[in-house]
Formats: C-alpha cells, structure tokens, sequence
C-alpha cells in the first residue's frame, strides 16, 4: 500500500513534468493570443496603407522617384502574400475589437477570392515600377485600390 | 396698425447678391460634403469640399472688400456691444446684430478649420486623401482625418445653434431673417438711421477670378504648372 502510494507519486511527478515541458513546447509553437493576433494583423493593415500613401504619393508626378516606389510596391505584393495568415480562426470580434466582420470565417471560400483578387493584381503593380512606366503605374494601383475596396465592402466593418 | 403701411415701414435693401448667394451655397456645399462622407463618395466629397473652400476664401475677401454690410469690420462687435445689445432687448438692426456676428464668426472659422483638415487628410488605406496629403505623413494624415471627424460634430453643434436662434428672432422677435437673406431686405418699422454701402460688380469679379484661382491651386497640391 505504502509502496504503491508512493510509486503514484513518483508516476504523477514524471507525468507533471512531462506535461509542462510539453505545454511549454505547445506555448512555443502557438503564435500568439487572439488580442496580439488583432493587435498585429492591424499593425499589417497600418503599414500596408502607409506603402499605398507612398504609391499615392509619388505617381502624382510623372518622373517619381523609382527606387522608393518598388521598395513600396514590394511591400504590397509581400502583404497580398502573406495577409493570407492574418485571419486565423478565433481572431474576430468574439476576441475583441476588430473591423474584421463574422463574414471572413463564416464565408471562407469568398474571403479567400478577395484575398486572391488582390495578390494576383500587386505582381501588375510592381512589374510596372520595374518597367518605369508611370502610366501602367497609375492604371496597376487604381485596380490594386479597387481589390481593397471590394474586400472591404464585405468582409470589414464601416467606421464608426 | 391702422396707419397707412406704406409710410409706417421702411423696407431696406441690407444684404447684397454675393452675400446672399454664398450663405446659401455655403449651405448646399455642407451638405452635400456631408451626405458624399456618409456614402464614401470621396471622389465627390472633394468637389465639394474645393467648393466649399472657394466660398469661404470668396466670403473672407468679402469681408474686407464687400458691402458695408458683409464686411467683419461693420458687424464683429466686443463683449461690451454685445451686452448693450441684450439689454437693449435686441432691436433690429442693418445688416448682422452683434449677437449675430458671433454665429458669423464661429461658423466661418470652423469651417475653414473644417476645409484645412480635409485638404490634408488621408484615409486609413491610403487610398483617398486630400489635395494637400503629400505634403504629411500618414499617421500625421490620419489624425487630420480623426481631426476632420471632431470638427464635424461641433460643425453640427453650432449649425443647430445658428438655425435655432434665427427661429427665434422670426418667431419670438417677429424679425423675418431667413427672408431677408433670401431676397435681401427688411423691414423696418421706421427708417434707419445708417445705411449701406454697397460694394461694385468689378469688386465681386475681382473676389471670384482670386478664389477660384486659389482654390485650384490648392486642389492641385499648390505645386507650380
């Protein structure tokens, strides 16, 4: 009985540790909470219209400064990349503040082809820096801005 | 009442063309900025906004160059005529009363604020701005947007202020003052003693060729052609 009760308690301790190391690994691997999933992904969307800004900017002239304008539209076409991984499950409203709507989860096929529209229009917007063709520029950023809004006037709650 | 009305009213001509028709598009401009904002028509929102801009910088050179009326030097008044006014139980005046010039000021003022901040704001995708956007970063172009937000709902404020202390005056002081911004005169129970002075055609031209050019320099992002 002693020996048994002991031996449990050996077991219950090696089955404690085990079960922190592995929590401690699973904490690794979890990216984030859902706050600091919503804190970054409005972090993304800050600097992304920070580089849509600069675009604005500079093709107001028809001799922009072309060094700053790709490092811009590079900046684009990463976030059309990579804004795929912004909404993971559980980082709508039900985890705080967002102007993120239910829609984006509960409609993952349309969210994934306005996510689409706008990651196959940036290449257009850079290719057309790289080229140094400020009309192509212009006309590349008018329909990269068109795949923003027609994301947005589903998938993003107005402002209030 | 039993005189003869024709000889106990005076009826005056005390706002001109130019004064009248800027108050009123003035009015429409706001409104139309409004209504644009609400939709997220921001292409339209601009016009508007570069209308509303020329107007007041028409209106403020008016109101150096304009009819005696019209002009800020006639009708701004200190604290002291404002009192002596009040207790005078506000009687009619030519042109604004001195309570009134202070609805004046307060409205323009806020309305070029108003202007200002949109001309400088961006929206929070960098996709719509303002002509002057260019010239600011985009955190300093959002808070003008955040600004420009604020400002509309004291706009508000003073406008509802405005409206409900004209009411007052046509219904309470049975002083017809939408009447007379509309076409221009007043009536008065005998002749005043001061009158206007109206200003030229050549003045009025003059004002509109400087704003227009102003405002289009400005809504082209005052860069040099």
């Amino acid at each position: 009985m002693q020996m048994h009760v002991r031996f449990s308690t050996r077991t219950a301790s090696v089955i404690a540790l085990m079960a922190a190391m592995s929590f401690t690994a699973l904490h690794a691997d979890a990216p984030a909470t859902p706050a600091e999933i919503q804190k970054a992904r409005h972090d993304h969307y800050h600097a992304l219209g920070e580089a849509s800004k600069k675009v604005r900017d500079l093709i107001r002239s028809s001799k922009p400064d072309f060094a700053v304008l790709e490092q811009a539209a590079e900046h684009i076409v990463d976030a059309s990349i990579d804004q795929g991984r912004w909404f993971p499950a559980g980082s709508g409203p039900e985890a705080g503040k967002t102007r993120a709507l239910p829609a984006v989860w509960t409609k993952p096929g349309e969210f994934a082809a306005a996510q689409k529209m706008f990651s196959d229009r940036a290449p257009t917007l850079l290719a057309a820096v790289r080229a140094k063709d400020v009309d192509a520029v212009r006309r590349a950023f008018r329909e990269v801005g068109a795949s923003c809004k027609n994301c947005h006037d589903t998938f993003r709650a107005p402002e209030d | 009442m039993t005189e003869n009305p024709a000889s106990s009213v005076a009826r005056v001509r005390i706002w001109d063309v130019p004064t009248r028709l800027v108050h009123w598009l003035i009015v429409a401009s706001v409104a139309t900025s409004w209504w644009t904002a609400e939709r997220g028509d921001l292409e339209l929102h601009r016009y508007s906004g570069y209308l509303l801009l020329g107007l007041l910088l028409f209106r403020i050179y008016w109101g150096f160059a304009g009819s005696s009326s019209a002009r800020f030097a006639h009708f701004v008044k200190g604290p002291r005529a404002i009192a002596r006014y009040l207790r005078s139980g506000s009687t009619p005046s030519v042109g604004h009363n001195p309570l009134g010039a202070l609805s004046v000021v307060a409205l323009l003022l806020l309305l070029l604020i108003q202007v200002t901040l949109g001309l400088f704001a961006v929206d929070v995708d960098g996709l719509e701005s303002g002509p002057l956007s260019h010239y600011v970063s985009f955190e300093v172009g959002r808070a003008c947007a955040k600004w420009h937000e604020t400002v509309f709902d004291v706009l508000v404020w003073i406008i509802v202020l405005h409206i409900a202390a004209v009411l007052f005056y046509v219904i309470f002081r049975k002083q017809n003052l939408i009447g007379a911004m509309l076409h221009g005169h007043r009536e008065y129970a005998e002749q005043p003693g001061s009158s206007i002075r109206f200003a030229s055609v050549t003045r009025t031209i003059v004002g509109i060729v400087l704003a227009v050019a102003l405002t289009w320099m400005i809504a082209r992002g005052l860069e040099l052609p």
